[in-house]
C-alpha cells in the first residue's frame, strides 16, 4: 500500500473548507442561541407589558373605588367638617338671580 | 500488511461485527419501542412537557356610567387547583390539601367535596378559585407537590353596592346573572381564544404562538349617572332609617329620552358578593315587584277623563259625603271635602271625586286609557326579570273594580307609573325606558323616543300637568315643594290588604310620589316609592314627597339647572300725612 502524498494547497484548501464550515455552524447555532434568548426576553417583556397593563386597571379600579362619593362624602362631613351650601351660597353662572337690596 | 480479514484477525473481527450487530439490534428494537410501540403515549409526553396548549379566557368588557366611571370590571385572579400524582395514596393526597386549610379558610363542607374527588381519583381539582394575590404568592411560597395557580379573571364593582340592581352580578365563572350583566351577557363576556407556549427543559416558554385570538367582551355605557344614582341611594337610605319603610325605590329618569338615570332600591347587596345572603336583597324593586298604587294611578284617571270622557276643567263633584260605595265596597276621602272641581280632586287627591269622574266616563273609557298606557305589559327597560303587573281585561272586572280609578285591584311597577307621568313631561309620548347608553344595544335612540306618536294630546298633557303642579303647590304634594322650581307631581296612599285579616288593612301603607321638575321644561322625572312606613306619617305626601324633594334640589343642583330667580316684590308704603289727633 502506498501512502499518497497530499499537495499543500489541497491540504491548505481543506482546512480552509472545514473552517468555513465551522465558522458557518458556529454562527448558525449562535444564531439559534441568541434567537432563543432574544425568544425568551421578548416572551418575558410581553409578560410584564400585560402585567403592568392589568396593573394599571387594577390601579384605575382602585381609585374608583377611593373616589367613590360615599366615601368622599364621609371623609367630607365627619373628616373636614363640611356641610351642604345654604341656598344663596350657591351661584349660578349666567343666571341673573335677585340679589339682596342693600339698605340706605 | 496484515488485511483485517486475514487468519490472525477473523474471530476477533468477527466478535466485532457481532457486538455491532447486536448493539444495533437492541439500538433499533429500542427505536421501535419509542417510536412505533409506545409513539402516541410517549409524543404526548413531549408535548405536554415542551408544549402547552391552553385556553385563553376572555377579558369581560367593562361597564362604565354615563360619564365614563367604572362601575364592574374584571381583573386578573389566581385560583388554586390540585393535579395530584397518581402514585400518591388519596390519603396523603389530602395532607397536602389540609396544609392549605388555614390559609385558604378552606371550610369541612369544601374540605368534604376535595376529599370525594380525590377518593375518585379525579386529576383536577379545584382548591379555591379567584383568591387574593397575597395568598396566592403565600402558596407559591410553600411550594406543595401538585398545587397550582391558574390566572383567572374576576369581576370588582369598585363602587361596592351603588347601582348594586342595575349592575345585577355574576357567577363563579364570570358568567352575568342578573341586571346588566345578563341582560347584556352575549356582549360583555368576548369569545375564548387558544395559545401554544412553547417551552424547553426547564419549563421555561421562549415562544408564544396564537392559535386562536381571545376576543375581549365589548364595554357598556349605561345611562346611569354614578352621581345622581349615589343622591337617590343616599336620600333613600336616610328615609328609610327615618321612617322605617320595610324597602324603597327610587327611579330617576330623562322623561324626553326615557333614559334611566338612577334605580335605587333598599335592601340592597354589594354584587362583589353576588348571590345576595338574603334572597329579597336581589330583588329590584323597581321593575320586579308589583303593587297597588293608589291616587298616583289617579293621573290616568285623570287623563282617561279629558281626553276620552270630554271631561271639562270647570266640571264640578260632590265631595261633600266623605264616601261613596262602588260595588258595595265602601270608599272614603282622606279628609272631608267639599264640592270640588276637576282639578281640585287631583290636587287634593280626593278619593270620591275620582271615583265619580270614573262613573262619569265609564269604564271602558277608563280601561281603554290604562291600555294606551300599556299597564298589565312590560315596559320593555333593558333589564331582565321585568314584572308585567296584573290589569285584568274589561270582560272580567267587578262592581267594585271601578275602584282602578284610585289606584286599587290593578298591580303595577314603579317603572310603570313613572313612564306614564313621564307622558305628561313630554306633553303626550309614551318613551320606552332603557339603561344602556348604547343606541345598537338598546335598539332605540332617545331622538327616536322624542318621536314617537302622541298618545296623549298635547293639550290634555299639557292641562294635566298644570293641575299636578298645582297638587304640589297647593295640594296634597306641597311637602315636595322645593324653591326656585315648579314641580309637577302626584301623590299616592295605599292601604295594603293584609292576608291574616282578609282585608285592607288601615295599619300597613304603601306611600309615594311622582313628579317631574322643572314642570315647564323638565329635567328629570322621579318615582319615589316606601312600602309599611311606620309612625305617624304614613301618607305619601309625608313620607314620599319629601324624599322627591330633597332628591330633586340636589340633582338639580348637580345638573346645573339654576332656580328661578324670586319674583321682585315691590313694596310700596304711602307716607301718611301726620296728623295725629
Amino acid at each position: 500500500m502506498v501512502n499518497r502524498k497530499y499537495d499543500p494547497k489541497e491540504i491548505a484548501l481543506g482546512a480552509a473548507f472545514l473552517l468555513f464550515l465551522l465558522v458557518i455552524v458556529t454562527f448558525y447555532i449562535l444564531y439559534q442561541s441568541e434567537a432563543i434568548q432574544l425568544g425568551y426576553r421578548i416572551a418575558g417583556l410581553e409578560d410584564r407589558v400585560t402585567r403592568m397593563k392589568e396593573e394599571i386597571k387594577k390601579l384605575e379600579t382602585k381609585k374608583a373605588g377611593l373616589l367613590s362619593l360615599r366615601r368622599v362624602e364621609g371623609i367630607a362631613r365627619e373628616g373636614l367638617g363640611l356641610t351642604d351650601p345654604k341656598p344663596g351660597q350657591v351661584l349660578y353662572e349666567g343666571v341673573d338671580l335677585p340679589r339682596e337690596k342693600k339698605r340706605p | 500488511m496484515r488485511g483485517l480479514f486475514s487468519n490472525g484477525m477473523r474471530p476477533r473481527a468477527l466478535a466485532l461485527a457481532m457486538i455491532l450487530a447486536v448493539w444495533f439490534v437492541a439500538a433499533f428494537g429500542r427505536l421501535v419501542h419509542f417510536q412505533i410501540l409506545n409513539h402516541g403515549r410517549l409524543k404526548a409526553e413531549v408535548l405536554e412537557q415542551s408544549q402547552n396548549d391552553m385556553e385563553v379566557l376572555p377579558k369581560r368588557g367593562t361597564i362604565y356610567d354615563r360619564n365614563g366611571k367604572i362601575l364592574a370590571r374584571s381583573l386578573p385572579a389566581q385560583s388554586v387547583f390540585f393535579s395530584p400524582l397518581k402514585s400518591e395514596s388519596a390519603s396523603a393526597q389530602m395532607e397536602q390539601v389540609v396544609r392549605l386549610k388555614d390559609l385558604l379558610g378552606l371550610s369541612e363542607n369544601e374540605l368534604s367535596r376535595i376529599r370525594t374527588r380525590l377518593q375518585k381519583r379525579d386529576p383536577f381539582i379545584w382548591i379555591k378559585r379567584k383568591i387574593d394575590p397575597e395568598a396566592a404568592g403565600r402558596i407559591m411560597d410553600l411550594n406543595i407537590k401538585g398545587i397550582f395557580l391558574q390566572e383567572e379573571n374576576k369581576r370588582s364593582y369598585p363602587l361596592e353596592t351603588l347601582a348594586a340592581h342595575v349592575l345585577g352580578g355574576v357567577g363563579i365563572d364570570d358568567n352575568g346573572l342578573a341586571g346588566v350583566e345578563l341582560q347584556y351577557d352575549r356582549l360583555l363576556e368576548g369569545e375564548k381564544g387558544r395559545r401554544l407556549i412553547l417551552r424547553d427543559a426547564r419549563r421555561r416558554s421562549y415562544q408564544i404562538e396564537t392559535l386562536k385570538e381571545a376576543v375581549p367582551g365589548k364595554d357598556l355605557f349605561l345611562t346611569i349617572d354614578e352621581t345622581i344614582q349615589y343622591i337617590a341611594e343616599s336620600e333613600l337610605e336616610k328615609a328609610i332609617a327615618v321612617c322605617g319603610a320595610d324597602w324603597g325605590t327610587v327611579v330617576i329618569a330623562d322623561p324626553k329620552t326615557g333614559e334611566v338615570l338612577a334605580i335605587a332600591n333598599r335592601p340592597v347587596y354589594d354584587p362583589n358578593n353576588y348571590p345576595p345572603a338574603v334572597p329579597g336583597e336581589g330583588v329590584n324593586r323597581a321593575i320586579q315587584h308589583t303593587f297597588e298604587p293608589g291616587s298616583t294611578f289617579k293621573i290616568v284617571t285623570a287623563a282617561a277623563a279629558m281626553e276620552l270622557g270630554q271631561v271639562g276643567l270647570g266640571e264640578t263633584y260632590d265631595c261633600r259625603e266623605g264616601s261613596i260605595s262602588v260595588g258595595g265596597t265602601l270608599v272614603r276621602d282622606h279628609k272631608r271635602m267639599g264640592i270640588l272641581s276637576f282639578p281640585e280632586v287631583f290636587i287634593e287627591s280626593s278619593n270620591v271625586g275620582a271615583i265619580k269622574i270614573a262613573q262619569e266616563i265609564g269604564e271602558r273609557n277608563l280601561y281603554q286609557m290604562i291600555k294606551t298606557f300599556h299597564f298589565g305589559e312590560r315596559t320593555g327597560i333593558d333589564l331582565p326579570g321585568e314584572e308585567f303587573g296584573i290589569c285584568r281585561p274589561l270582560s272580567s272586572w267587578r262592581k267594585s273594580s271601578l275602584r282602578i280609578a284610585i289606584g286599587y285591584e290593578i298591580s303595577v311597577t314603579a317603572v310603570q307609573v313613572l313612564r306614564v307621568m313621564n307622558v305628561f313631561a313630554t306633553r303626550g309620548r309614551l318613551v320606552r325606558p332603557s339603561v344602556s347608553l348604547d343606541v345598537e344595544v338598546r335598539g332605540i335612540s332617545g331622538a327616536e323616543n322624542q318621536e314617537l306618536p302622541k298618545v296623549l294630546s298635547e293639550r290634555t298633557a299639557s292641562e294635566l300637568a298644570e293641575i299636578f303642579k298645582r297638587a304640589v303647590e297647593e295640594g296634597t304634594g306641597l311637602p315636595a315643594r322645593l324653591e326656585g322650581f315648579d314641580i309637577a307631581g302626584k301623590t299616592g296612599t295605599a292601604q295594603k290588604f293584609d292576608e291574616e285579616i282578609g282585608r285592607y288593612s288601615s295599619a300597613k301603607h304603601l306611600a309615594s310620589f311622582v313628579g317631574f321638575v322643572p314642570a315647564d321644561d323638565p329635567v328629570i322625572s322621579m318615582i319615589v316609592v316606601l312600602d309599611e312606613p311606620k309612625g305617624l306619617m304614613q301618607y305619601g305626601g309625608q313620607v314620599a314627597a319629601p324624599v322627591f324633594r330633597d332628591i330633586s334640589a340636589r340633582v338639580l343642583r348637580y345638573l346645573r339647572a339654576a332656580p328661578k330667580p324670586k319674583a321682585e316684590t315691590l313694596v310700596t308704603a304711602k307716607m301718611a300725612k301726620a296728623s295725629r289727633p
